[in-house]
């Protein structure tokens, strides 16, 4: 046990506090580091680590409103409480002890400013880089119609809104554009689920099969797939009786998958970044003076 | 008691009644008293760099760069704050207080653990009839030991750092320069105050800051002084270091300072401040010397903190000053005094007065000017408001003492705290607080005196009290 330091002993792991709770505290830390984050729709993220010195909690004792953040201790660590009632009790007799913190908040503000700056304009090289996932699926159902020389054709991913199986490109006469299919419904839906390709002749008296408008005879469904989870569906039909796949064709799809699963995977996390830096955006347009793009 | 500071009403230079210093003053004319005002590479002189001369440093610089302005500050110190024994040290107990610690931090000046000897969190209040603990409220470690110095005389290695110097080096970290020279003389030519060692002339300065203690510093000479400085009030204290082992220290004391209102003989109050190889034992009271540290280590409920058989020999002691007056005007053109030089807080705290006054005079100096009546407006009134408090600290010593005194208050002084550190509850624990806030110095005398003549507290105590005069062996 030390002997020799201040505040409080917070073990490797240890929440000082939680997103959403209720403070009147504020905290230096003596010794260690400390995680500040966040949760978002996407999980946790992290905005900040801070040091020996460093400042926390102190947005507490300015609103009453929750913790806006959850600090945890990244290490075995040494933190001192500073309370709020003591806290302004002393800044009302000595205004100018406040000096230090303002300028350690102007200090994080103007590096937020700095990382809203840098955001925005990495924003602005994603719009202007990279293709649309609508772009790169319909090229890989072009590159396998091509190859099998199928009548239709379409690629569904799944919707992370609500976990359906929407079709997002598609050619031929058999698939129409809003057709929807939830999780482990109809054969593409099964094979999202299973993950295992299919090649399916006698369509017709599959159990799994949606009678749609027109008469499937055959067809190839292949999972689009990461290491963690299936996202999506390569489907191939033919309409014509005489015209049936082989097997070579379904290996053919299942090898294109490969990369194109890769290319999905990457257009989503683009289509993703966007979303997010959008929603940075509107949060930014929302603070006054704050489009003008001046320091604070 | 002292007299109420009438004259610092009297700006205007030909009126009022202090007239000892009418001869010694020149005019200034109105060229200078423009110049009375800081302004890019004006100079600073700092006579003392303990704490008061380190915060005055360190603030005065930090604002400057904070508005832009150049300001040349230099401490005079000739000590280095780390050789073992009392010749670089600034005798004293080596209690940095809950307040301290945490206003500190938010100044931006943490106390690392090379400086701290003891992090504590806790009171033990010894009394002829019974003991108390006091814990902080929020059962951390808020209050550090520390040494003012290199420690004790006797120390052989050690890999910790004083207090003082640390403080020191922050200002020069800052921008202060550090003169290990003894400043002895101070005269004035064409209104600026010039600084000597011996015949050698040091500077001349825009302002000269006093900022030395009552014990280590020859009060410099001050010629043409506009008024006489007068040294403050002071009062003997001894304070001695006893080596202990430190697995003994952390097992016998915890993180808890000492505290005894004990009745020993010419003893006000007392304390033993765990240190990491050492305790520090400090006395206040009437005629201390030597053999008081004696006696009061003989009492059976100071003999039981120490180990059993010998007494380990006392490794270094000393009998220093202890400011408990207030020179009446603590300042002129171009010069303040702050620290214990001028006021500080009665008994304990001497860090957090040195602090208080060295931000009082920085603000003064930085935000207004450096003359008369700058200093008359705006350090003035919390000078004196050190020196009002330090009338009703004196008055919660008397009613401390008489606790000390007669048995039927101390007992009800204990049943109330006993009562309330036992209560599960996070109810109003007044006395514990109060007890905790004016053994720490976490708070104004003023406002522990206003807070312990609250009802609730007061009809407590009576009832007890009551009880305890008349039943007299009333089980506690």
């Amino acid at each position: 046990m030390t002997t020799d330091e201040l505040g409080r002993d917070y073990e490797d792991g240890e929440v000082v506090f939680r997103e959403g709770e209720e403070g009147n505290v504020m905290f230096v830390i003596q010794r260690g580091r400390v995680r500040v984050s966040r949760t978002t729709g996407e999980g946790e993220v992290t905005i900040a680590t801070l040091g020996p010195g460093d400042v926390f909690g102190e947005m507490a004792l300015f609103e009453r409103e929750p913790r806006s953040a959850t600090v945890t201790a990244m290490e075995n660590s040494r933190i001192l409480s500073i309370d709020k009632t003591r806290f302004f009790q002393n800044i009302s007799r000595d205004p100018s002890m406040a000096f230090n913190l303002l300028r350690t908040l102007s200090e994080r503000l103007r590096r937020i400013d700095k990382e809203f700056t840098r955001l925005k304009k990495r924003r602005l090289e994603i719009l202007r880089s990279g293709m649309d996932l609508k772009e790169t699926c319909r090229v890989i159902l072009e590159e396998a119609s091509d190859a099998v020389q199928a009548e239709n054709g379409s690629v569904m991913v799944v919707n992370p809104d609500d976990g359906s199986l929407d079709i997002v490109a598609a050619y031929g006469t058999d698939t129409p554009e809003k057709a929807r299919l939830t999780l482990g419904e109809g054969i593409a839906g099964n094979v999202l689920a299973t993950g295992s390709a299919e090649l399916i002749n006698n369509v017709t008296v599959d159990p799994r099969f949606k009678p749609g408008t027109l008469s499937i005879t055959s067809i190839i469904c292949v999972p689009l797939s990461s290491e963690t989870e299936n996202f999506g569906v390569i489907n191939l039909s033919h309409t014509s009786n005489d015209r049936l796949f082989s097997k070579v064709d379904l290996q053919f799809v299942k090898s294109l998958s490969v990369y194109a699963s890769v290319a999905v995977r990457n257009a989503i996390s683009l289509l993703r970044l966007k979303r997010a830096t959008e929603f940075l955006d509107l949060g930014i347009t929302s603070f006054p003076g704050a489009g003008e793009g001046d320091g604070v | 008691m002292i007299p109420a500071m009438r004259s610092s009403r009297g700006t205007k230079p030909d009126q009022g009644s202090t007239g000892d210093f009418r001869s010694l003053i020149t005019t200034p004319d109105a060229g200078q008293k423009a110049s009375l005002s800081l302004s890019d590479g004006s100079r600073i002189a700092v006579i003392g760099g303990g704490p008061a001369g380190s915060f005055f440093g360190y603030f005065t610089l930090m604002m400057a760069q904070m508005l832009g302005r150049d300001l040349d500050v230099t401490i005079f110190e000739p000590k280095d704050f780390l050789t073992p024994g009392p010749g670089s040290c600034n005798r004293c107990g080596g209690v940095i207080s809950e307040l301290m610690v945490q206003t500190l931090a938010v100044e931006g000046i943490n106390i690392p653990s090379s400086v701290i000897q003891r992090g504590l969190s806790s009171y033990e209040l010894y009394t002829e009839l019974g003991d108390v603990s006091i814990e902080t409220p929020t059962k951390e470690k808020t209050i550090a030991s520390v040494y003012r110095g290199g420690g004790p005389q006797d120390l052989v290695i050690s890999d910790k750092d004083s207090f003082d110097a640390f403080l020191l080096r922050r200002a020069v970290e800052k921008g202060a320069r550090h003169c290990a020279r003894y400043v002895d003389r101070i005269a004035f030519e064409e209104g600026k105050p010039v600084l000597f060692s011996g015949e050698e002339r040091l500077m001349q300065a825009d302002l000269v800051v006093g900022a030395f203690g009552v014990n280590t510093w020859k009060v410099p000479q001050f010629e043409g002084l506009p008024f006489r400085y007068h040294r403050p009030r002071m009062t003997r204290t001894a304070i001695a270091e006893i080596a202990l082992d430190p697995d003994y220290i952390t097992e016998r004391y915890g993180n808890s300072v000492q505290l005894f209102l004990l009745p020993v003989k010419n003893v006000l109050f007392a304390a033993i401040i765990p240190k990491r190889s050492y305790v520090t034992l400090c006395i206040l009271g009437k005629a201390i010397n030597r053999s008081t540290v004696d006696v009061f280590l003989a009492h059976p409920k100071v003999r039981a903190l120490f180990p059993e058989g010998r007494l380990d020999r006392l490794a270094c002691m000393c009998l220093p000053m202890m400011n408990v007056g207030a020179p009446r005007r603590p300042y002129a053109d171009r010069i303040v005094f702050i620290g214990d030089s001028g006021s500080t807080r009665l008994y304990k705290d001497g860090i957090g007065g040195a602090y208080f006054m060295a931000k009082s005079a920085v603000k003064t100096v930085i935000m207004n000017g450096v003359s008369r009546k700058d200093f008359a407006g705006n350090f003035m009134p919390d000078y004196r408001s050190i020196r009002v408090d330090n009338r009703f600290g004196r008055f919660l010593f008397w009613v401390t003492s008489m606790f000390r005194k007669f048995g039927f208050l101390n007992a009800a002084m204990l049943e109330v705290v006993d009562k309330e550190q036992a209560d599960p509850s996070d109810g109003r624990k007044i006395l514990s607080a109060i007890l905790w806030d004016m053994f720490t110095g976490n708070e104004r005398y003023r406002s522990i005196f206003f807070r312990a003549i609250a009802p609730e507290l007061v009809i407590k105590m009576t009832w007890s009290a009551v009880r305890h005069f008349f039943g007299g062996s009333h089980d506690r």
